[in-house]
């Protein structure tokens, strides 16, 4: 069935509300970061206006911004990290390797993903304050690798299977060990699941409000408890709070941008399949 | 394909650390929910048994948050499969601008869920906020959109609805791809409508897909927290004080045998949840295979 030009024209005009719907939340914060305190709060609203750098320069002078957003990238390479690294020898095992129950393993491994995080973040806390991590890189990094992890396996599992078995074979004839093929073959081939899994695991830390919010005191706040603390200490400050807010979410739009091609398949991993 | 013995060797490290993270925080909480522990005396801990569950049964508030938790479970989650199915279906047709809008409409689901609630509130702010000024000049405001009690659980189901649509539009439209042209083509040639063949072919191969959307967003509405968090606090009073805010907030009073109980509830509830989801995907892979 060809689409009539009329429908076309139809689906172009429903478009124009869903996209402002989505879209505008985001394009007005963006805009307000640029805007002066009489920009802001001008009645009625500034559509065109002069951008300044102010709000910016508040940021990064008034809160020890960069140690902020230090935390934030230590934590969330971490997990990154750490994710990639178990993710990548289980994925492997998981595509690899078959024993009994293995799909039941492999179920539970999701159903890990589903306990709800207060109930893990109220033990968590009293577990780290006796080992006395709480408010450390070690504490938030733990949880987070626990949640990217479910994640990276289910999807590195599927890159994983797409690699040729006959290559792997070659490779072990000619001497490899199982761990060499992992790194020197099968690694390279699946790069492209790698770097999605990496992405995600990235996101999941960089997003992550609960834990740190109660783990995280002062040396290890991220920047998610920051944007929610400048909501409601002393009244909003829109300036910057718009300015942190679009400095925390650019990463996410550039990846989101990066990956369009992977989404489909990261996100309804499995669900589709079936 | 290769015996499990070595395999071991890939899987445990990952496995172990998984289940360890999971699992040990979860039987320490069935435990401390057990006692009347308070975070301020550390040396009063004492066992109460089931007195922290008990509580439960005749506490208003509890009660209020069960209410509060499944309207705005209920609530989000229809407003989302809805629109989320109805995008679907609009991108799904052949027209060639719709493919890069596409990634466009996602992008709620990627930015910081703190973030996108703090974008809400600058919107939402009853005297400065842009919605109320247009709202005010063609008469219909301004509203009170955080600070009405009934109208702030209305508030936060919008911007979760705004965050999560991009979620449902994803997975049904992901199915919808995967759905055979040719049955289409069979049914217009043989005259059906387009309402026809959209009510007797695709509604039914999408119940799965469709069912597993609801459900895995069902699961996560019921245990939001940063958007609720960010937005109202669970304000007005308690008017979006669902179970999690109010976990948080025993957590905050340092009651933390009621938090555990509060945390364990929950998992109850969501096992059960999820009991029903793996029930939804495990039957009709094994009708196929």
């Amino acid at each position: 069935m060809k689409p009539t030009r009329l429908r076309a024209t139809l689906t172009g005009v429903a478009l124009v509300p869903v996209l402002v719907w989505t879209l505008f939340p985001i394009y007005w914060i963006t805009t307000a970061s640029f805007k002066t305190e009489l920009a802001l709060y001008a009645k009625p609203p500034q559509w065109l206006f002069t951008p300044i750098l102010d709000n910016y320069s508040r940021v990064l002078t008034n809160i020890p911004f960069f140690q902020y957003l230090k935390n934030s990238l230590v934590i969330a390479i971490g997990t990154t990290l750490g994710s990639l690294v178990l993710g990548t020898l289980a994925g492997y095992g998981f595509a690899r390797f078959h024993f009994r129950a293995s799909e039941a393993v492999r179920f539970l491994v999701l159903v890990t993903r589903m306990a709800p995080r207060m109930v893990l973040v109220v033990p968590y806390y009293l577990m780290m304050q006796r080992l006395g991590l709480l408010d450390t890189y070690t504490g938030l990094l733990v949880a987070y690798v626990s949640f990217a992890l479910p994640f990276s396996i289910w999807l590195l599992i599927g890159f994983f299977v797409d690699v040729p078995l006959d290559v792997e074979e070659a490779a072990m004839i000619d001497g490899c060990s199982r761990l060499g093929v992992l790194l020197r073959i099968v690694i390279p081939i699946a790069a492209p699941g790698l770097v999605v899994a990496a992405i995600f695991a990235f996101l999941v830390s960089w997003n992550e409000f609960l834990f740190a919010l109660i783990l995280s005191g002062v040396e290890a706040k991220t920047l998610p408890v920051v944007i929610a603390g400048l909501n409601t200490d002393a009244g909003p400050l829109y300036g910057e709070m718009s300015a942190a807010a679009v400095m925390v979410m650019l990463p996410n739009i550039v990846m989101t941008l990066a990956l369009q091609r992977y989404l489909v398949k990261g996100l309804t991993l499995g669900a589709v399949k079936g | 394909m290769a015996a499990g013995r070595a395999g071991r060797w890939f899987l445990l490290p990952g496995l172990v650390f998984l289940f360890a993270i999971d699992l040990i925080p979860l039987a320490y909480s069935g435990w401390v929910s057990f006692y009347n522990w308070w975070l301020v005396r550390p040396r009063d801990v004492r066992f109460v048994g089931l007195a922290n569950y008990a509580r439960f049964a005749d506490d208003p508030e509890f009660t209020r948050a069960v209410v509060v938790t499944t309207l705005f479970t209920v609530g989000a989650v229809l407003v989302e499969f809805l629109a989320g199915l109805g995008l679907a279906l609009l991108f799904a047709q052949p027209i060639k601008f719709l493919r890069p809008i596409r990634v466009l409409l996602l992008l709620p689901l990627f930015v910081v869920p703190v973030v996108g609630a703090t974008m809400w509130r600058v919107i939402f702010h009853p005297e400065l906020g842009v919605l109320n000024y247009y709202l005010g000049a063609v008469g219909l405001g301004p509203l009170p959109w955080l600070s009405d009690p009934r109208l702030a659980l209305v508030s936060i189901t919008l911007v979760d609805a705004w965050r999560t649509i991009p979620f449902m539009f994803l997975v049904m439209y992901a199915g919808l791809e995967v759905l055979p042209a040719e049955l289409f083509e069979a049914a217009a040639v043989d005259g059906a409508s387009r309402w026809q063949s959209f009510r007797h072919i695709t509604v039914p191969l999408l119940t799965y897909i469709m069912l597993l959307a609801i459900l895995i967003r069902g699961m996560d509405a019921f245990r939001e927290f940063d958007i609720i968090f960010v937005l109202t606090g669970g304000g007005p009073g308690t008017a979006t004080q669902t179970i999690q805010i109010l976990n948080y907030r025993a957590f905050g009073l340092g009651h933390m045998g009621e938090a555990n109980a509060i945390g364990i509830v929950t998992l109850i509830i969501v096992a059960v949840m999820c009991f029903v989801l793996m029930r939804a995907i495990l039957r009709p892979q094994g009708a196929r295979s």
